[in-house]
């Protein structure tokens, strides 16, 4: 069951606004979402090691240093940026 | 009514990779703000990590140093909360599958502190909040991390700073950290409850977060217990929350409603493999660990006959315990090694980190020469003392300031001569002898000593001395 509640709740942890007209559908969306999902504890777990469906493992990296991005590009996307940072505006 | 102390350890511990945990971007410490990132740990879209080998290693070690049992099968999973240290709005931690489960840190009172978990994930972005705005690095963001969760078995502030301190040592041991409080590569989240003696329930737990001094925890926690105590004393109730230490003020002050579990939405990362580790990489990792602090300790009381506090002391750094067993090699009295190394070595090395690099001109080479000399009674003391200074600030060996004649040390006349010489040259000196002033002897035997340039016997000398002036 999803309630009105949780949908405020999830909204809420995902800063995200959703407005009081909107939340009797987006909670009939939300539960219709979540029974979809659900289809999947009809699969039979016989012989499936936990979730790992792929079945692969252990694709590593070597600890070896490559060079960084320039500062300039690694902040080029940023709406904002000052002496070398990312900007936010301060989180009520 | 009397209440005892309940508390747990949350404790964050930096890897000492080379680089971050999912791409090879540098995790070094201290550079310009943002020059060590990349696509991945800005958390752009469409990227895809890949796990670093080493921290799943360097992870490993640190669960079979803290005797936890390694899951063969782990996995990645995605942590969800919204705050700009976290680029992706998401962290990639560990869940319901960590890589180390089971474990216990013991007490020196005989104490198992029981280990829930270890397990890997990134280090988040550091916020610089200043002008009203939020500054972001993402220099220490995909930083590799172990989390350290202990069980609320810590009773008393003493046994949680001996917990944290073991950790700490166990960790630089094996090398997976420097663990570095004040740069934050070692960090604990302490959860503290209060709950009458005698009583086998937990009270409601506040959790106070990222303390970086163990100092700070011994303070935080005594207000923490004082302030619950008040509280339910008072007829009031603990409320569950995180905290922040205030260290100027020593107080603890809510900083924001915790989230459940439930809240984090955990799901497997779907970026991110299996980690499959077997049986055999177990046994290799744990041939790499090397004896451990405490058992040094033990090693060093029961069979090179150190003293408890002595043995703690040298064991503590692994530099200074490799140098003590070095330069006790072949020594028969290896307590002579830990004297010159806790009394003279110790004085040179002010801070812990001096310790714990321990640099040092002298060779454990050297150190056990000079102490051989002395156990061959080619040296006394005195002169050993005053040489080992000069090593110290040189680095050369013993040889280049004790000379063969030296070494053959003063026969019976020479010392008594001096000592007659002693007697004459002071007259006060020995008038406040005979009034009964011990201490004068020592100027008598100091010049003995500084005529002789440190050949003579000291005690041999006071002996001469005293019979002097009393006959």
């Amino acid at each position: 069951m999803v309630t009105r509640e949780d949908v405020i709740n999830i909204a809420r942890l995902s800063k995200l606004y959703i407005a009081e007209e909107d939340l009797d559908e987006m909670t009939k969306a939300m539960a219709d979402i979540v029974k979809f999902a659900d289809t999947i504890n009809n699969a039979s777990e016989d012989g499936v090691e936990f979730d790992n469906i792929n079945n692969l493992s252990n694709a590593f990296r070597e600890d070896e240093v490559v060079p960084s991005y320039d500062r300039d590009e690694i902040l080029s996307n940023a709406n904002d940026t000052d002496e070398g940072h990312f900007l936010v505006r301060k989180r009520v | 009514m009397q209440y005892e102390m309940v508390a747990g350890f949350e404790t964050h511990v930096e890897l000492a990779t080379n680089t971050k945990i999912f791409c090879s971007c540098t995790t070094q410490f201290g550079a310009d703000s943002n020059t060590h990132c990349c696509p991945i740990c800005i958390g752009l879209p469409g990227v895809l990590p890949k796990l670093n080998r080493q921290a799943v290693r360097y992870a490993i070690m640190a669960g079979l140093a803290t005797n936890c049992h390694i899951a063969n099968i782990s996995k990645m999973d995605r942590k969800n909360y919204c705050y700009p240290d976290l680029p992706k709005a998401y962290q990639i931690s560990q869940y319901d599958k960590p890589l180390c489960e089971n474990g216990y840190i013991q007490l020196s009172n005989g104490r198992k502190i029981r280990l829930n978990r270890i397990h890997i994930e990134e280090d988040a972005g550091k916020l610089i909040h200043k002008r009203g705005d939020t500054y972001v690095d993402y220099n220490r963001g995909g930083v590799p991390l172990i989390e350290i969760v202990s069980e609320p078995d810590i009773r008393s502030v003493e046994e949680a700073k001996e917990y944290v301190e073991k950790l700490q040592q166990i960790m630089r041991y094996i090398g997976v950290s420097d663990c570095r409080m004040q740069e934050g590569s070692m960090r604990c989240d302490v959860n503290v409850s209060v709950r009458p003696v005698g009583s086998t329930e937990l009270g409601t737990r506040t959790e106070i977060k990222n303390m970086n001094s163990i100092t700070f925890i011994g303070r935080a926690m005594e207000y923490e217990f004082a302030r619950q105590v008040d509280l339910i004393e008072s007829g009031g109730e603990v409320e569950q929350q995180t905290l922040r230490y205030n260290d100027a003020e020593n107080t603890t002050s809510p900083m924001r409603g915790k989230e459940d579990a439930n809240d984090y939405r955990y799901f497997r990362d779907p970026d991110l493999v299996t980690i499959s580790v077997t049986d055999e990489e177990i046994e290799e990792l744990k041939a790499k660990i090397p004896e451990l602090p405490f058992e040094k300790v033990e090693r060093y009381v029961n069979e090179l006959g150190l003293s408890e506090k002595d043995a703690a002391n040298i064991a503590k750094y692994r530099n200074i315990a490799e140098f003590f067993e070095a330069a006790s090699e072949g020594v028969k009295n290896p307590k002579s090694v830990s004297n010159f190394i806790i009394g003279q070595i110790f004085r040179r090395l002010e801070t812990e980190e001096d310790k714990e690099n321990f640099d040092i001109k002298t060779t454990p080479e050297q150190l056990c020469e000079l102490v051989k000399l002395i156990e061959a009674g080619k040296i006394k003391n005195n002169l050993a003392k005053s040489t080992l200074e000069k090593m110290l600030d040189t680095g050369k060996p013993v040889t280049e300031f004790v000379s063969e004649s030296d070494m053959a040390g003063l026969d019976e006349n020479a010392l008594a001569e001096l000592c007659k010489k002693a007697v004459e040259s002071n007259p006060k000196a020995v008038e406040d002898f005979k009034k009964g002033k011990q201490k004068a002897v020592k100027s008598l035997v100091g010049f003995v000593m500084k005529e002789s340039r440190g050949k003579a016997d000291a005690a041999a000398a006071e002996k001469i001395i005293i019979e002097i002036i009393g006959g």
